[in-house]
């Protein structure tokens, strides 16, 4: 059988590389659902939305720290780093697509796909990889880098891979009086650049620390070892955070997973402007919709420009975080304004913003068409 | 997209120098038209939107002095036209002057008042000065340490 553990440094740095671009995969389809809920509804959606996708920012930078303590470069500029959406996610024996829409039950479906706790059933463990062919249109995320026909059964199961794998690395080298901890400790991210950033931020400079940023990750993601909440009882899980909205309800302390019994809450299911799902820039009518093409395509330059901004802040200025809060706030602004346009060639549908970054190589070519506005 | 909302948007697309996508991105422009219908009555927002239908081609150098004589000079359709940019900068209706109400009528209950929490927030006067709302759609922590970002002015041309 085909061992899927982590043998060398590189393969580690890769695995880390792509755990940054799986963090980031999240990102765009949490924050769309988050602001395409309109003005005065769905309270409760927007906060649990809003704590997750501001976690999800935190797994990111927490990848890249490790990255960093084992002398890795984070590069999100590289160009498969922005998925084409939808994208593809494991989940369990086959996979599910992981697009941009709007907040409802289908938006919250492929949420808790997301975030699904991590163990196999007992018919599949110790099992190996699932072996699943991806259409090479479509972006897979979740694999092994090395195999891309074989994915893990669930996120948390990609993370402990890691997890082994560091220990693994750290184990060999030393014994013969190293360590893989290389890494300029000047590049770490910790809480002083990260402001209220969804759980403390510590560098990453040895063995435990490695392997806590792991547990971080998982435990935020999907419950500590299947329970709800995570290992210091502070926080649910993402998980169950999107389950209380299924149910239209909290959960409470001591409360069994799938079974909340706390306060009721409501979901404005029709709470959302209608937006196209994984709209692209080319569906956008030039000449009917020409300010919308143009505010879709300055989005994503902006966007691209934020992901250069992160990755130098990655790499030794991470001052620059402070920069990139504002350019969040910015996307929010950008993100509105898409969102309550409607498509004249899509009726009844809304825009959306993209995510298409300029120099992604899976994107077609998208000129820019200033010139157009009237 | 009924074409009376068509008209509604293109009347503020002039009357506000903002962008139909801008003013849908909003997501208070058939709020607006209600409001409007609502305060002034329906016949008298319709005949604001034949005026507009009535002027001479955008082109024309005579438009903009036909705004100014047929519309904003005009005793019914002045002080209209005035609350309708000041709804769409403020997000706040205001009161339409005394010598209107008794000429033309009170419609409903006269007063100036907020339409929605977030026609507040979707001012486009803060849009115009490269600020945020007071108390909503805050830039960030740590934002004040950047220059400010004024934004492009519209492309006004000699006409004005």
């Amino acid at each position: 059988m085909y061992s899927y553990s982590i043998r060398t440094l590189d393969e580690l740095k890769e695995f880390l590389y792509q755990a940054m671009r799986l963090e980031h995969a999240t990102i765009p389809p949490y924050l769309t659902a988050l602001y395409s809920i309109k003005p005065g509804v769905n309270q409760d959606a927007t906060q649990v939305l809003r704590v997750i996708v501001v976690e999800e920012m935190l797994h990111l930078t927490i990848a890249a720290n490790i990255l960093n303590a084992i002398g890795g470069t984070p590069d999100l500029t590289r160009p498969d780093f922005a998925v084409d959406y939808p994208a593809s996610l494991p989940d369990g024996e086959t996979d599910f697509k992981v697009g941009i829409q709007a907040f409802g039950r289908e938006a919250l479906a492929t949420f808790l796909k997301i975030e699904r706790p991590a163990q196999r059933p007992i018919h599949l463990v110790g099992k190996g990889l699932i072996h699943r062919k991806t259409s090479p249109h479509t972006t897979a995320l979740g694999n092994d880098p090395r195999h891309e026909d074989l994915h893990f059964y669930s996120i948390g199961e990609f993370y402990s891979t890691i997890a082994e794998g560091i220990k693994y690395l750290e184990a060999e080298a030393h014994r013969v009086g190293t360590t893989i901890f290389t890494g300029d400790r000047s590049r770490q991210i910790t809480s002083e650049y990260y402001y209220s950033g969804g759980g403390e931020l510590f560098a990453v400079t040895d063995l435990k620390s490695a392997l806590e940023a792991t547990e971080l990750i998982i435990e935020q993601g999907e419950g500590d070892g299947g329970g709800i909440y995570d290992d210091n009882e502070h926080e649910l899980a993402h998980y169950y955070r999107f389950d209380e909205l299924v149910k239209g309800r909290y959960y409470q302390k001591g409360d069994q997973p799938g079974h909340p019994t706390g306060p009721q809450l409501q979901v404005d299911w029709e709470g959302a402007y209608p937006i196209k799902a994984n709209l692209k820039v080319v569906d956008i009518d030039i000449k009917k919709d020409p300010e919308l093409r143009e505010a879709a395509t300055a989005f994503n330059t902006r966007y691209g420009e934020f992901l250069q901004l992160l990755t130098r802040a990655y790499n030794g200025q991470p001052t620059l975080l402070l920069e990139a809060v504002p350019i969040m706030f910015e996307f929010r602004n950008m993100i509105l304004e898409l969102i309550r346009n409607p498509l004249t060639n899509h009726p009844g549908k809304n825009g959306c913003p993209t995510y298409e970054i300029p120099g992604s190589t899976k994107q077609a070519a998208v000129t820019r068409q200033a010139e157009v506005r009237a | 997209m009924s074409s009376r909302f068509e008209a509604f948007l293109n009347v503020s697309v002039e009357l506000t120098a903002f962008s139909r996508f801008d003013l849908l991105g909003t997501g208070l422009a058939e709020r607006y038209l209600a409001t409007l219908d609502k305060m002034v009555g329906g016949e008298t927002t319709d005949a604001l939107l034949a005026a507009f239908a009535a002027l001479p081609p955008p082109e024309d150098v005579a438009r903009i002095q036909a705004v100014r004589t047929t519309i904003l000079g005009n005793e019914l359709l002045g002080d209209v036209t005035r609350a309708l940019i000041k709804l769409w900068y403020s997000g706040t209706w205001f009161e339409l002057p005394s010598a209107w109400t008794e000429r033309f009528g009170r419609r409903t209950a006269g007063a100036t008042f907020v339409v929605s929490p977030d026609a507040y927030i979707e001012g486009l006067l803060w849009k115009a000065i490269g600020a945020h709302p007071a108390g909503a759609k805050g830039p960030g922590f740590g934002s004040w340490a950047f220059p400010p970002k004024i934004p492009d002015l519209p492309d006004l041309d000699s006409k004005t």
